[in-house]
């Protein structure tokens, strides 16, 4: 269960915390396979730093919302994979509501 | 389930950091590995495809650092900087904080003194050899009331040959004897403990120098040998390594040394200075005797992968032989067994059990005064604390943090704690009374020390966990709007009265428990022994058998010292017993009423030998018939004196004098016949807490039966003869040794001593507990007080009456008072039912101490409001208000 009383966490880790999630709703992947899933699908605009990738993924794993195992990769390579839980499912439908709500109120504060 | 994994996971990392830190570095290994692949397929030669990938990794020790913190090392830093905040308030709050420490200390030591010595004597396993496998073997007889009895030679002989479960059957005689060493001219009374031949063997004990006894010295051999004590070797005879091997004067003969024993083994409850072998007579073996008379304790190593149940069973299988085979000694005879640290601890346990309850109590009083000190506390910092949540601190952090000052709190009392227990135990051993404690060295060591320590943390939890909660709990909004009082405190409120009802009820349980002892010690004080001790000294003394060796050299000794003890200004009157009353059973046997039927068969009875003036010393009536004269001797025919207790069980349709009885079951041609002549008073043989028991007395010049001790009646204070008494017998022979000298009010007081130790220490833990919980009431009804100033300024204001505002305070402090009385009485109940084995002539539900002890803790919670009542009273009503 998520802290509800922590303070609201900065905006660009929380992003990237989201993308994570998003990403690992289509299939489960290694560290390397996100970050290039998130350039591709992004086009690009969005560049992972690999430095905040790895103490990301911790973070979630702590929450609970992501579980990692080793495994040997489509390459024959090992490499850790990491799958949603049940509670990174649910996370990641209201993460998505509190991105969507975070930004809403940034257009209107920008619009006015 | 999912919160659970990830608790896990952080609990994992932390406990394997060094893993963690790995296994990240493989992760990144991997993923640089699959970026150089992605640019050597783009094109990009190997060291550049390589060069890239670790360009945008953006270096490794960033990221293990920055993976680190999240993994939570932070919890390390967060702690210590809680301790360095926790002690720097505590600093802040020099009154509080030495108040809750002593207070700690005081209870935390109070548990470490009593646990070290409950360690060192009932928990903490006996310095033999496997000694869980060792069990005390011993006799039992329903008929006779004989639970644990000791054993006759020749049932243990039989027993060590059948009984296929048990390794091999060491022995003892129960009673411990006394012997003179006679070394660089100086008489010096030994005490001495006889063992069989492989009594060190079976305890797997091997000598610091020399070699333990063999099996063929349990009998007569015909040689005089000896193992000392670790003390005796270093004291007397300067740790002289080539000692063994020479002959030493004991008891007048010379007696070779054959061993010394190491300084760590200790026998529980026996402490002598010298060892010596039974060296039992081969030709006693098959006589009657020899499996009538029991006097020696049995100790059996169970054989490897037998339980104890098994053994048991054998041992009765032999048992029953045994009772077939010899009827006239062994009908009813049964046998069982225990492990022997419980059998040789068995009379302490219960009450060091007690004591440790006693001080367990104690302690919580303390935390709930101290839990009570931290929420006054926590009420006053509510402010701060709401203001940091406001400002987005976490409230597992506030608690985290209150709760690290409770923790600091705690170890510094533990720490105190330790340094009081540690001397508390030195106080305990130097104050317990003689023979109580069967260990000598008790004393804080690791197992100690775990145990305060887990002690100082559970009470640091006890305590601080209701102050941290409420710390986290509080709602800032709420808090902010109040401005600082008013309802928000009335849940602060409630748990600290709460506290202080406890305190009330914990410390009513330890004032029944120790009110039932005090009780059980008057009642006990006030029993007649049957004799009168003031005015009586008693003197043992050893005669070294290789000098008096017959019995009229020993009788000529005695007559002589008696004589001129009665020239002593001041004596009235001075005789011999085989045993002081109020000390211990001694021999006991069967005996037979000439010409009655064989239904009287089987009764046990004590007997004694005495000289002439033993009972008029003591002052004990003479009922009937007459008392022994100087032409009961020797060459007389056999007379015996019985006591009132045995004329009422045996005599009570018949004159007993001119009776003929005789020592024996089974009375036979070989019986001898002795006259009752007449009738003396019955005195407490065993000790104050056991009925007189029916006994005989003979003259000793009749029937000599062990060593003498001397009592002397004089009209002038016992301890001024002791000097006089002193030089007569030195002056009689310098070869004997005096070993025990003491007034009968001294024999009488030890008697009791056991029981005083243990009441003594109890009320000291009930008073403490008393005085901090009337503490406890007096902070909890100050708090309420100044909390309901406003209420009181108003109503003062109003015109109520100050009577009226003092029994206000008075009432409440009283409720919470009765509250905890009603709860203590319920819990007393439970807890003194346990004590029943510590108590004498007083119900575990004694009407009279509950009432009373209910009624000084009621009186105590009004006395305790009573500083806060007057204050209250003079409460200025304009100040107050403006105050506000």
């Amino acid at each position: 269960m998520a802290d509800k009383n922590a303070p609201p966490p900065d905006v660009l880790r929380g992003t990237l915390d989201l993308l994570i999630l998003k990403t690992l709703t289509l299939e489960d992947m290694h560290g390397w396979g996100i970050a290039q899933r998130i350039q591709q699908i992004s086009k690009g605009v969005l560049e992972v730093n690999q430095g905040s990738l790895y103490p990301a993924l911790q973070r979630l794993e702590q929450r609970g919302w992501i579980a990692s195992e080793w495994q040997v990769s489509d390459a024959n390579r090992r490499a850790k994979y990491y799958r949603l839980t049940a509670s990174g499912k649910r996370a990641v439908g209201s993460e998505t509501a509190n991105w969507r709500r975070y930004v809403s109120a940034v257009d209107l504060i920008l619009e006015t | 389930m999912d919160a659970l994994r990830g608790l896990m996971a952080r609990l994992r990392a932390m406990l394997r950091g060094r893993q963690a830190d790995r296994d990240l570095d493989d992760e990144i290994r991997s993923h640089i590995e699959m970026e150089t692949a992605k640019n050597l397929a783009l094109g990009k030669s190997p060291d550049e495809a390589r060069r890239l990938a670790l360009a945008v990794f953006g270096g490794r020790d960033a990221a293990l650092e920055a993976h680190r913190d999240v993994r939570g090392a932070r919890w390390i830093s967060d702690f210590s900087r809680d301790t360095r905040f926790a002690l720097r308030s505590l600093r802040h709050n020099p009154v509080l904080t030495v108040a809750a420490i002593l207070t700690l200390a005081v209870g935390i030591g109070a548990n470490t003194a009593i646990f070290s010595t409950l360690h060192a004597v009932v928990l903490r396993p006996l310095p033999f050899k496997d000694a869980g496998r060792l069990v005390m073997l011993y006799e039992t007889n329903p008929e006779r009331g004989w639970t644990q009895a000791e054993v006759a030679p020749a049932n243990f002989f039989d027993w060590r040959e059948q009984v296929k479960a048990f390794e091999d059957i060491a022995g003892y005689p129960s009673f411990g004897t006394t012997t003179v060493l006679s070394h660089d001219g100086e008489a010096q009374v030994m005490s001495v403990m006889q063992v069989t031949g492989n009594f060190f063997d079976v305890l797997g004990v091997r000598p610091l120098l020399g070699r333990a006894f063999t099996n063929e010295e349990t009998w007569d051999t015909g040689e005089r040998i000896a193992m000392i004590s670790h003390r005796l070797w270093s004291t007397r005879f300067g740790s002289d390594s080539t000692l063994v091997g020479k002959t030493i004067t004991l008891g007048g003969y010379q007696v070779r040394v054959v061993g010394v024993l190491p300084q760590r083994f200790v026998f529980p409850g026996r402490d002598p200075d010298v060892y010596r072998p039974t060296m039992i007579d081969r030709t006693y073996a098959p006589q009657a005797f020899f499996r009538r008379a029991h006097w020696l304790r049995a100790i059996a190593r169970l054989k490897p992968g037998v339980s104890e149940q098994q053994a048991n069973v054998q041992l009765q299988v032999v048992v029953q032989r045994l009772q077939r085979e010899y009827p006239a000694t062994n009908t009813k005879m049964g046998a069982g067994m225990r492990p022997l640290h419980r059998f040789l601890v068995g009379d302490v346990r219960q009450p060091l059990l007690a004591l440790q309850v006693a001080v367990g109590l104690l302690l919580l009083i303390a935390c709930a005064n101290v839990g009570n000190l931290l929420l006054v506390r926590a009420a006053d910092r509510e402010r701060e604390s709401v203001v940091r949540l406001a400002l987005g601190a976490g409230r597992g952090r506030l608690v985290r943090q209150a709760l690290s000052e409770s923790l600091v709190l705690s170890t510094l009392g533990g720490l105190s704690g330790v340094a009081l227990g540690w001397a508390g135990t030195r106080v305990l051993s130097a104050m317990q009374p003689e023979g109580m404690l069967p260990v000598r060295d008790i004393a804080v060591n690791p197992s100690v020390l775990g145990f305060a320590l887990g002690v100082s943390v559970a009470s640091g939890l006890l305590f601080g966990i209701g102050p941290a909660l409420w710390a986290g709990r509080r709602a800032p909004a709420e808090v902010l709007k109040e401005g600082g009082r008013g309802t928000s405190r009335t849940r602060l409120r409630r748990w600290s009265q709460g506290l202080a009802v406890a305190e009330v009820a914990i410390a009513l349980v330890l004032l029944a428990g120790a009110g039932l002892l005090v009780r059980s010690w008057l009642r006990v004080q006030s029993v007649d022994p049957g004799f009168a001790s003031e005015g009586v000294l008693t003197m043992a003394v050893s005669l070294p058998p290789g000098v008096f060796d017959t019995q009229p050299r020993r009788d000529a000794f005695y007559a002589a010292a008696i004589e001129r003890f009665r020239a002593i200004p001041g004596v009235e009157q001075a005789g011999t017993v085989t045993r002081l009353s109020l000390t211990e059973t001694g021999w006991s046997s069967d005996f037979h009423v000439d010409g009655r039927e064989r239904e009287d068969f089987g009764v046990e009875v004590l007997h004694r030998e005495i000289s002439t003036a033993y009972h008029d010393a003591l002052r004990i009536p003479l009922q009937r018939g007459r008392a022994f004269t100087d032409a009961d001797n020797a060459g007389a025919p056999s007379v015996v004196l019985i006591n009132e207790a045995l004329a009422k069980k045996y005599f009570a349709n018949d004159d007993p004098i001119g009776k003929r009885v005789a020592f024996d079951r089974y009375p036979d041609s070989t019986s001898f016949w002795r006259t009752i002549v007449g009738v003396v008073g019955s005195e407490r043989q065993a000790g104050l807490e056991s009925e007189s028991r029916p006994e005989f007395f003979a003259p000793v010049l009749q029937d000599e039966n062990g060593p003498r001790a001397f009592v002397i009646r004089a009209n002038v204070p016992p301890v001024t003869i002791i000097a006089p008494a002193r030089a007569i017998l030195t002056e009689l022979d310098r070869r004997v040794a005096i070993n025990a000298v003491r007034p009968m009010t001294e024999v009488r007081d030890t008697a009791l001593a056991r029981r005083k130790f243990v009441m003594t220490l109890v009320l000291t833990f009930a008073a403490a507990g008393l005085l901090l919980a009337l503490v406890g009431v007096y902070g909890v009804m100050a708090q309420l007080a100044r909390g309901r100033r406003r209420e009181i300024g108003i109503r003062v204001a109003l015109g109520a009456p100050l009577t009226d505002i003092r029994g206000m305070v008075v009432r409440r402090s009283l409720s919470l008072g009765l509250s905890g009385v009603a709860i203590g009485l319920a819990g007393s109940l439970l807890v003194t039912r346990t004590m029943q084995s510590l108590l004498y002539g007083v119900s575990p539900v004694d009407p009279l101490s509950l009432v009373l002890v209910g009624a000084t803790l009621a009186l105590a919670a009004v006395l305790a409001s009573l500083p806060t009542a007057w204050r209250a009273s003079r409460v200025n009503p304009t100040e107050t208000l403006r105050a506000e």
